[in-house]
């Protein structure tokens, strides 16, 4: 990334809106503020540093800006960023893999603290539910994974088909299958 | 219809509990589920895994978020950046070219014509001398079961009207296709067991174009075809569905069209010999499993 720190982010954060940008740029800061979050949430989810996150996610919303100047689509732009997203961080993830060996396991760790439960017998309850949870999660296929996680960011079955390059019927398939897994998991 | 002595699938639970139901279909859930206190529980199950799943993946990941401040400042930064920067063109980049570099581009443009051209003049002799008699035209092949056998599918439709068809958008209309039916309709193709999980059953007419949940309407299709495969499939039906409902293209043409040869029709509607998105590369990743 390039270094900002010749300018303080308070100025930098002033001229985000300023009235000098183009329609475009505001439009782009305007779904920068909307998607930032749950874009960086499915990126990290892959098990790439926050580091590396933050930079695919600055490239995502830099392609949009590209993508909105030259008058392409605007059908889902949602659907489209996430999309490149998940291209950017499969790309990124595969080259870091070169590297050094990254696991998406890490993503689920922070969700075996302990849970803030009232009391100590709720507390132990609420952490064997996520225990269970949380090994279920872990063995499935990437695919039943991405379909999850897109879904708990909102995403609907035909944007999901989209950005993952499957079917509507795989998509909703492949939901069923791991809620299924999560429901006989949780009666165990 | 809904059967009320029968429970409902937890498929058809998750895209009524998702809302990707048709309306007329959330209707008969829901009717259902005011009855049936098995399906009632069993909907309470599902709500219940999909809120445990929420909470543990923002309990590991927002955590982790850092603020957005800092991150808008770069990217405002970086944005303004490349707003200042003229468009690429490719004609104008062609032009940029000076001096060895511009030769060596002509260069590279001539060799990459005159392949071009002795592709085109000496590419077909050659694979009918190797491969025997094939057929003219460009564009990938079709592979096997990417259509249905017209005799066990020919396609079936209801009485419907356009307003019917376009009174629901085409993405809210997901159907289950209960598991009696996919088995018989498995059988009729003659697909043994251990190969069950490789095909999806389709529509042959999609329902938001009409089809029927009938034997005569579905079959199985492969997951696994690398070009004609179920997504392309849904992106004709999508193209269909909008050309219906601008009245671009009369209900029955596109019913007749889909159900005579959806490749055919999909070459038509898109004008384009192959499938305009492909999801090859996704299908060489979807083969590798995470190692969590």
């Amino acid at each position: 990334m390039e270094s900002i720190d010749h300018i303080s982010l308070p100025a930098l954060a002033a001229t985000a809106f300023s009235p000098d940008r183009s329609e475009i740029e505001c439009e782009v800061m305007r779904f920068f503020e909307e998607f930032r979050s749950p874009l960086l949430r499915y990126s990290l989810s892959f098990g790439i540093s926050v580091h590396d996150a933050e930079e695919v996610i600055q490239e995502v919303f830099l392609a949009l800006f590209l993508h909105l100047r030259s008058e392409k689509s605007r059908k889902n732009l949602r659907g489209w960023l996430f999309r490149v997203a998940h291209n950017q961080v499969l790309r990124k993830r595969s080259a870091l893999q070169h590297q050094v060996q990254v696991t998406s396991s890490d993503w689920m760790g922070a969700a075996l603290q302990a849970d803030p439960s009232p009391n100590p017998e709720e507390q132990l309850f609420a952490n064997l539910r996520t225990q269970r949870l949380v090994a279920v999660l872990r063995v499935l296929p990437e695919i039943d994974q991405c379909c999850l996680r897109l879904r708990a960011e909102g995403l609907r079955y035909r944007e999901i088909a989209s950005v993952l390059g499957i079917s509507l019927g795989a998509v909703s398939m492949s939901l069923t299958r791991t809620l299924g897994r999560l429901l006989r998991a949780d009666r165990s | 219809m809904l059967n009320e002595n029968s429970h409902l699938t937890d498929h058809e639970l998750l895209l009524a509990a998702d809302g990707e139901l048709s309306a007329h279909r959330a209707k008969a859930v829901r009717t259902h589920l005011s009855a049936c206190w098995h399906c009632h529980a069993r909907m309470s199950e599902l709500e219940s895994a999909i809120v445990d799943f929420v909470r543990v993946h923002h309990q590991a990941l927002d955590g982790e978020l850092p603020p957005i401040g800092p991150s808008r400042a770069q990217f405002s930064a970086r944005l303004s950046d490349l707003a200042v920067k003229p468009k690429a063109s490719s004609v104008r980049a062609f032009f940029r070219f000076t001096g060895a570099r511009r030769a060596c581009a002509y260069l590279c443009y001539g060799l990459f014509a005159a392949s071009l051209v002795l592709a085109l003049l000496i590419g077909q002799p050659l694979r009918s001398f190797l491969f025997g008699h094939a057929p003219m035209g460009v564009g990938p092949s079709v592979e096997d079961g990417v259509e249905p056998n017209p005799e066990l599918t020919p396609g079936a439709t209801r009485q419907v009207s356009i307003s019917d068809v376009c009174a629901v958008p085409h993405e809210e209309v997901v159907v289950d296709v209960p598991n009696s039916l996919r088995e018989k309709i498995l059988r009729e193709y003659g697909i043994v067991e251990k190969r069950k999980g490789d095909y999806e059953i389709d529509f042959l007419i999609a329902p938001r174009l009409g089809g029927t949940e009938d034997l005569q309407n579905l079959w199985p299709e492969p997951y696994a075809s690398p070009v004609w495969n179920a997504r392309v499939k849904d992106e004709l039906e999508e193209r269909l569905h909008e050309l219906v409902c601008s009245g671009k293209v009369n209900l029955r043409t596109a019913q007749n069209d889909i159900s005579a040869d959806w490749i055919g029709a999909y070459k038509k509607y898109f004008n384009a010999d192959q499938p305009i998105r492909t999801s090859t590369q996704f299908g060489a990743r979807r083969r590798t499993n995470l190692q969590l």
